[in-house]
């Protein structure tokens, strides 16, 4: 009689296990497919803001079109990209297309003194850092969702029901790998 | 993030827990204080003729009572904190007109994405020159991040990012719940005493005030030994995690250490939610078991080379960075027919038409002369005054329909240091709302040329004579009043403070001051260069 006790708590035990750690992972791949969804809903705000940024500095950069002509075509096949890998790289094409139109305004010192401009590229800039963000958020989240399904005895688990796939990091790109360098210098007083 | 919402459940119930526990304490062992020196004046004496002072119902009814009063005043410490501390420091939100208060803006929803939307925190703006940073959480989950005007301008954008994801963490990670309740319970009563007296008159410690504020803010330091200074290591360590930039919050932290962080503006019970102390302490910057028991903040020194280490970066590399920006020089121009009085008091010239349109510091205002004796304001020669009227109609939309009150041209739409203002292009005044002049003097952006330094000194010179003139003679007023541009009223003339000696007309109706040609600029510089600390005489 207490055999059949013991293989029943081993049995209920196994099963709360298998039970937790099941809703555990499902809790982990729903945060990751939030997080990812985050991440769309910020790339899909700078979609948004580069037309208006073209068209307003066009007029201005007249000499600039190939740069121009680089961040809409960049932007198209950002918009057009399916699935993680593709979607990350043209995302960073675009990153990359931007950082140099952004480099080029530099030599045209009207375009700081217009208002229009100036708001578009905050607002650009705090899109770019809340991609990087969220980018971030969803790696980390990845991070650990990965090892919750690599551990023993989770990978157990993993194993014996379908759909928990090993979700992709977002690479970063080498750029944004650079040295920061310091700045403490109180504007004049 | 490290912490699971589990965890900062479990510390915000235990931490929060014993601080309930104290004031019940507090209070029972205070009413039964008051109860014992009731009884030794009037003692009850039973049947048995023996004192009954602390019988086991009387005990039972003191709990009960003290339970009582406890809860009542932890319910309104801790469930509507954050509105009181907001309005303790006067914190505005953020202005979505003004270019910085924008960023700002974007600044928060960024740390709200890095934080995974887990609690939507309200940033605001205290209206004040110091350089601080505070965040405080209430029990009904209402979140704040204030920051001063001085210190939004004084910061990069990675800088200010930095000093948002310290205080974000502090929220998230559920100490700032601890320490808020814990202020709440006397140093917000504390600070708000002290905010409605001021103890500056002499005998004022005998004032009950005084007393009770005293009381209060030594109740609100015995609580503040229960938090601990490691939560600025952990909060700092937080913000890296999340921005991912150490060397942004140790330039924050070596720039706070230098400057006035807000002592004497930010209440007394207030300061271990704030980034760095307000007040320099030495305690603050020493170690060892007394200074962990009475300090709520680490030292600087410590916090920045942990930083530093973490960027693999010296002290010595911010040091030789803190240089202050160049100031350019006014341009010059040159040729032809029109002579022009320039900034520096100097006739340049000879130009043409065209050459003057464009010069830089070309107004409606500016002395011309075309070669003779005679000079004449700009405005005043036609040929020049179609000049103006032709830029005026370039504005289009950036038009307002109130002239100016001196000299009746439409005033425009402008930005100065980021904030909408209106100016007039003829005369060079502007028309800046109460609440955005602070914000523009907390800025400098552009920096001070010598001319306006030295006309900063000699207006002030000559304000101060005429300051005394009108004490000893009375008031006299020559120039008329100049009448509001919104309301037409006639605006009030005065002095902007009994320190920074620039007559500024104010409309207390509208809410709006006009700065002549130079005089914003010209109180920036006063203000930042402490001008009027000098001895001028």
């Amino acid at each position: 009689m207490i055999v059949v006790w013991i293989i029943l708590g081993i049995v209920v035990f196994v099963l709360l296990w298998v039970i937790i750690t099941f809703n555990l992972l499902v809790s982990l791949r729903n945060q990751v497919h939030n997080a990812w969804k985050q991440i769309d809903v910020q790339l899909k705000r700078r979609h948004d803001l580069i037309p208006n940024l073209v068209s307003t500095v066009k007029g201005a950069m007249e000499f600039e079109q190939d740069t121009l002509e680089k961040v809409i075509n960049a932007r198209a096949k950002a918009v057009s990209a399916v699935g993680t890998q593709k979607k990350a790289s043209a995302e960073n094409m675009l990153t990359q297309a931007l950082g140099r139109l952004f480099a080029v305004m530099e030599n045209y010192p009207d375009l700081k003194t217009n208002q229009n401009i100036m708001q578009l590229q905050e607002e650009l800039t705090s899109t770019e850092n809340r991609i990087g963000f969220a980018r971030q958020l969803y790696n980390d989240l990845v991070a650990n969702y990965r090892t919750k399904q690599e551990i023993f005895p989770n990978n157990v688990i993993v194993s014996l029901f379908a759909g928990f796939q090993k979700e992709e990091y977002f690479e970063a790109e080498e750029s944004d790998r650079a040295v920061p360098k310091a700045d403490i210098s109180i504007r004049p007083e | 993030m490290p912490l699971t919402f589990i965890d900062i459940e479990k510390q915000k119930n235990w931490r929060i827990g014993i601080l309930f526990v104290f004031l019940i304490l507090m209070y029972f062992l205070t009413s039964a204080g008051l109860l014992f020196s009731f009884f030794q004046m009037i003692p009850l004496r039973t049947h048995f003729g023996k004192t009954l002072l602390f019988s086991a119902e009387r005990l039972f009814l003191l709990f009960f009572f003290s339970t009582a009063v406890a809860s009542v005043h932890f319910y309104f410490s801790a469930y509507d904190t954050v509105r009181y501390i907001r309005k303790n420091i006067s914190a505005t939100d953020p202005d979505p007109e003004d270019g910085i208060h924008k960023q700002l803006m974007n600044i928060m929803e960024e740390i709200h994405v890095v934080t995974g939307n887990r609690v939507r925190m309200q940033c605001v703006v205290i209206p004040s020159l110091a350089m601080n940073a505070l965040s405080a959480i209430d029990m009904r989950g209402n979140a704040l991040i204030a920051i001063t005007e001085g210190l939004l301008s004084r910061l990069s954008r990675d800088q200010i990012e930095a000093v948002m994801a310290h205080e974000a963490h502090h929220i998230i990670s559920g100490d700032c719940l601890e320490s808020t309740v814990a202020s709440s319970l006397f140093g917000v009563p504390a600070s708000l005493v002290e905010k409605v007296q001021t103890f500056s008159e002499g005998r004022a410690y005998l004032s009950p005030a005084f007393i009770v504020t005293l009381v209060l803010l030594k109740l609100s330091q015995f609580l503040n030994m229960f938090i601990s200074r490691q939560r600025e290591y952990r909060a700092d360590a937080g913000a890296v995690r999340m921005t991912r930039n150490p060397l942004a919050l140790a330039e924050v932290l070596h720039i706070l250490w230098r400057n006035w962080r807000g002592s004497g503006f930010i209440g007394s019970g207030l300061e271990n939610l704030c980034i760095v102390n307000p007040k320099i302490s030495s305690l603050d910057e020493s170690e060892g078991w007394l200074a962990n028991l009475l300090s709520t903040h680490p030292p600087i020194h410590k916090r920045i080379s942990f930083l530093l280490s973490m960027a693999h970066a010296r002290l010595s590399d911010l040091e030789t960075k803190n240089k202050t920006a160049a100031i350019p020089a006014p341009s010059e121009q040159n040729k032809d027919r029109y002579f022009a009085l320039d900034h520096k008091y100097q006739w340049q010239g000879p130009y043409t038409l065209a050459e003057l349109a464009l010069l830089p510091w070309f107004a409606a205002l500016t002395w011309i002369s075309t070669g003779g004796t005679s000079m004449q304001k700009a405005s005043d020669m036609p040929v020049l005054n179609d000049i103006f009227m032709k830029r005026i109609a370039q504005e289009g939309t950036a038009q307002t329909s109130h002239p100016c009150p001196v000299c009746h041209h439409p005033l425009l739409k402008r930005s100065v240091e980021k904030t909408r203002v209106m100016q007039c292009k003829f005369c060079g005044g502007t028309l800046v709302h109460h609440n955005r002049v602070f914000r523009i003097i907390a800025r400098g952006e552009d920096g001070y040329s010598e001319r306006i330094r030295t006309l900063s000194k000699i207006t002030l010179k000559k304000n101060q004579l005429k300051k005394i003139t009108r004490s000893v003679k009375g008031s006299e007023q020559n120039i008329p009043l100049l009448s509001c541009p919104q309301c037409k009223n006639k605006m009030t003339r005065a002095f902007y403070s009994l320190v920074y000696l620039i007559e500024l007309d104010r409309c207390s109706w509208c809410r709006v001051t006009w700065f002549d040609r130079d005089e914003l600029k010209m109180l920036q510089c006063m203000i930042h260069t402490k001008m009027a600390s000098e001895r001028l005489f």
